[in-house]
């Protein structure tokens, strides 16, 4: 049967101002026993990352017990972070201290695979550190679905995108990578998840049960893979996505893309394998190369970029023993 | 301590209770902090306060207060039932910020303070008001007296305070004495209204202008020659007056004679009869310099208010310095140019307070500094508790 991508947008695409309710969402969730937690990874962001924890502290758990649990995972931040977020009440872990048995590896996805770990709640929802208009809705648009909505597996976060700029807000840009890069690859690969607006986007809800089923890149590549993987288990149905209207966060060069872009297809071309999209690929190469130009001659500046995985948090014994299961 | 009147022993027991106050208000902070950054991002430029104003109200109802209300004004008000409510105390906070819309309002919160557009004046002021229900049930003061809270719009520049003195026109409760609440400085303490008249100069250029008459001039050097005639207008010592040039809006590139230009400039006296004489002058120069130089100058008053006030003996007055004597607080005294005037002229006492120590008021990286908010909102808190035990009749 044709997947209709009509009836698809309309059934599992929302609006942040439909969760306006956030007290019916309260109790929605209690009625069900559902435990929510939040996680921000965190790297260097002690500018942004006081605002975040004392809005989203203050009204989703302090005046609208919504969430259950706040936790910001870092990566060894140098700067303020962690001082400033622990002022403002967050739970602060050093990513590297938690599941040591496993060692530490640097990335974002990382931290968000060892918050699996650490935190209780049945959905978790991940939230980057670098809004600087951050708001509540950046967290009740995301988890609301799962809460009214069983069938619903993973809520993505989706925004018209503008930057920041020292001289104020520009009209439109940003998405750059998803523009030229995923969407052009989802088109020929996975038609049907073009449907979701903001693949990329750093803001996400999902479910414990698949959240710990699935690898996690360390890297770049740690978005487009639950997409790819989640793709695969659920189908588009389990995903839902949520306009959160504007994020307004620090703009990336084009060469800090460029080296996105390539962790971000080591991934894919590593998903269109296991999944049998292709028969093979060739090795491919961890580094990434460009050039500079330097009184007139050009370098080449060469820098490795490997996507590390993690595997499904569900395979580690730990993790097992924690909740009381069973490696089977 | 200062001497505290016949209401010496209520008073002395509320200024007992201050450290405690502030003690429990540093667990409580946050909640004004988090609305301080969410008013404070919605810029809120004099006659666009809507949005603001639409916050403020939704959390009204959120901090548990019925019925709030916005007046044909804009203005946002609800009431904190007392005990008795046979009388009200008014505790106001401006709206509006000098801030345009297009200013990226966008707050960074460090550990020690919050900067950005607006914070201090005044985000943290209205945060405070609109928390106002809140902190008072977590402190667990009751009073017998009904509290109105109002978030007041057109306050500042062109607005001429008109929001809040709609609202007393139009007022339906009586009321006891009223508290301006400002989010700086902390000390601040104004008992009286100045005297101000806040004009814009406006120069344009005919299309017919006679480029070749002696001393012909592009509008930035016939505004140049005005300000330097303002400036040479005696101003007496006596009764205290001052003259500010605050703003010249002329010309837009490096190589383009200008047309028209506006100059705003704000007078401030003691005495009401200075500022119409200075006035007078204003508009003598305005028409010399039309006439002599053949181009349209015109002088429009945008705001102006008369010197009122309390006495500094006035019990409320001695009651907000024992309380900033108690916080260890040093008093600076200054009349106010802003919302008080209304309250006063109304015939209400009322004092203007600040929270918190701030840096660059008006700027975008503006700053209010959190050592010293919670002293800043006790005092607000026990001056309401003086008010309402009867300090103003004693």
């Amino acid at each position: 049967m044709k997947f209709d991508n009509q009836k698809w947008l309309a059934n599992n695409t929302f609006h942040h101002g439909e969760f306006w309710d956030i007290l019916k969402l309260v109790k929605e969730k209690e009625k069900k026993g559902l435990k929510i937690s939040l996680c921000i990874p965190t790297l260097n962001e002690e500018k942004t990352i006081g605002k975040e924890v004392l809005i989203l502290k203050s009204e989703l758990m302090e005046r609208y017990p919504l969430i259950d649990e706040f936790a910001v995972i870092d990566s060894g931040s140098e700067d303020k972070t962690l001082e400033v977020a622990k002022n403002y009440g967050a739970d602060v872990y050093l990513a590297s201290e938690i599941l040591t048995s496993v060692g530490d590896k640097k990335g974002k996805g990382e931290n968000l695979w060892k918050a699996i770990h650490q935190l209780k709640g049945d959905i978790i929802c991940y939230v980057d550190a670098d809004i600087s208009n951050i708001h509540p809705r950046f967290v009740y648009g995301l988890v609301a679905p799962l809460i009214q909505k069983e069938e619903v597996k993973y809520v993505k976060a989706f925004y018209d995108r503008p930057l920041n700029y020292s001289s104020g807000l520009r009209a439109s840009g940003g998405g750059r990578v998803t523009e030229i890069l995923i969407r052009p690859l989802f088109s020929l690969f996975y038609p049907e998840l073009t449907n979701i607006i903001q693949p990329l986007s750093g803001e996400y809800a999902a479910r414990r049960e698949v959240l710990e089923a699935i690898p996690f890149p360390i890297g770049y590549g740690v978005e487009t893979s639950h997409l790819l993987d989640l793709y695969e288990k659920f189908g588009l149905s389990a995903f839902a996505q949520t306009d959160l209207d504007r994020r307004v966060h620090r703009n990336q060069s084009t060469n800090a893309l460029g080296k996105m872009s390539f962790g971000i297809l080591q991934t894919f071309l590593n998903r269109l394998q296991s999944q049998n999209k292709i028969d093979r690929i060739l090795s491919i190469e961890t580094f990434y190369r460009r050039f500079e130009v330097e009184n007139g001659s050009y370098n080449q500046l060469v820098q490795e970029v490997v996507e590390e995985e993690r595997p499904p948090m569900i395979e580690v014994e730990e993790y097992l023993n924690k909740t009381d299961r069973n490696l089977n | 301590m200062l001497e505290t009147t016949s209401k010496e022993f209520d008073l002395g027991h509320l200024l007992k209770d201050l450290p405690q106050k502030i003690k429990k208000l540093e667990k409580f902070k946050k909640l004004v902090l988090t609305d301080a950054v969410l008013l404070g991002e919605i810029p809120s430029p004099t006659f666009n306060e809507e949005k603001r104003i639409r916050l403020a109200v939704d959390r009204f109802r959120e901090n548990g207060l019925e019925s709030p209300e916005i007046d044909e004004s804009g203005n946002a008000s609800a009431v904190i039932p007392g005990s008795e409510g046979r009388s009200s105390i008014l505790v106001m906070a401006h709206a509006d910020s000098v801030f345009d819309l297009n200013t990226p309002h966008v707050l960074n919160v460090g550990s020690d303070g919050i900067t950005g557009p607006s914070i201090a004046d005044n985000a943290i002021g209205m945060a405070t008001a609109v928390a106002l229900p809140k902190l008072l049930e977590l402190l667990d003061v009751k009073l017998k007296d009904d509290i109105i809270i109002l978030t007041n719009t057109k306050s500042l520049g062109k607005g001429n305070l008109d929001g809040a003195r709609y609202f007393l026109e139009t007022k339906q409760r009586p009321i006891r004495a009223g508290i301006c609440v400002e989010g700086a400085d902390q000390g601040r303490l104004s008992y009286s209204g100045l005297g101000t008249l806040r004009g814009e100069i406006s120069l344009e250029i005919p299309g017919n202008y006679d480029w070749n008459r002696f001393g012909s001039s592009g509008a930035v050097s016939q505004l140049t020659r005005i300000i330097n005639q303002l400036l040479e207008i005696p101003i007496p010592k006596e009764p205290k007056t001052k003259i500010i040039l605050g703003g010249l809006h002329c010309g837009s590139t490096f190589n383009k004679t200008p047309k028209r230009g506006i100059l705003r400039f704000e007078i401030t006296s003691e005495g009401d009869d200075v500022i119409t004489e200075l006035k007078q002058k204003v508009e003598d120069l305005c028409e010399q310099c039309s006439l002599e130089n053949g181009t349209k100058v015109e002088l429009n008053v945008v705001a102006t208010r008369p010197n009122c006030g309390i006495a500094f003996t006035h019990p409320l007055v001695k009651a907000t310095r024992a309380v900033m004597s108690e916080l260890g607080v040093t008093p600076k005294v200054n009349p106010s140019t802003g919302d008080l005037n209304v309250l006063i002229e109304a015939g209400y006492p009322g004092v203007t307070l600040g929270l918190t120590t701030a840096e660059n008021i008006g700027e975008e990286n503006e700053t209010i500094h959190l050592e010293s908010l919670c002293s800043g909102i006790a005092q607000l808190i026990t001056l309401l508790q003086a008010i309402d035990q009867g300090i103003c009749e004693s």
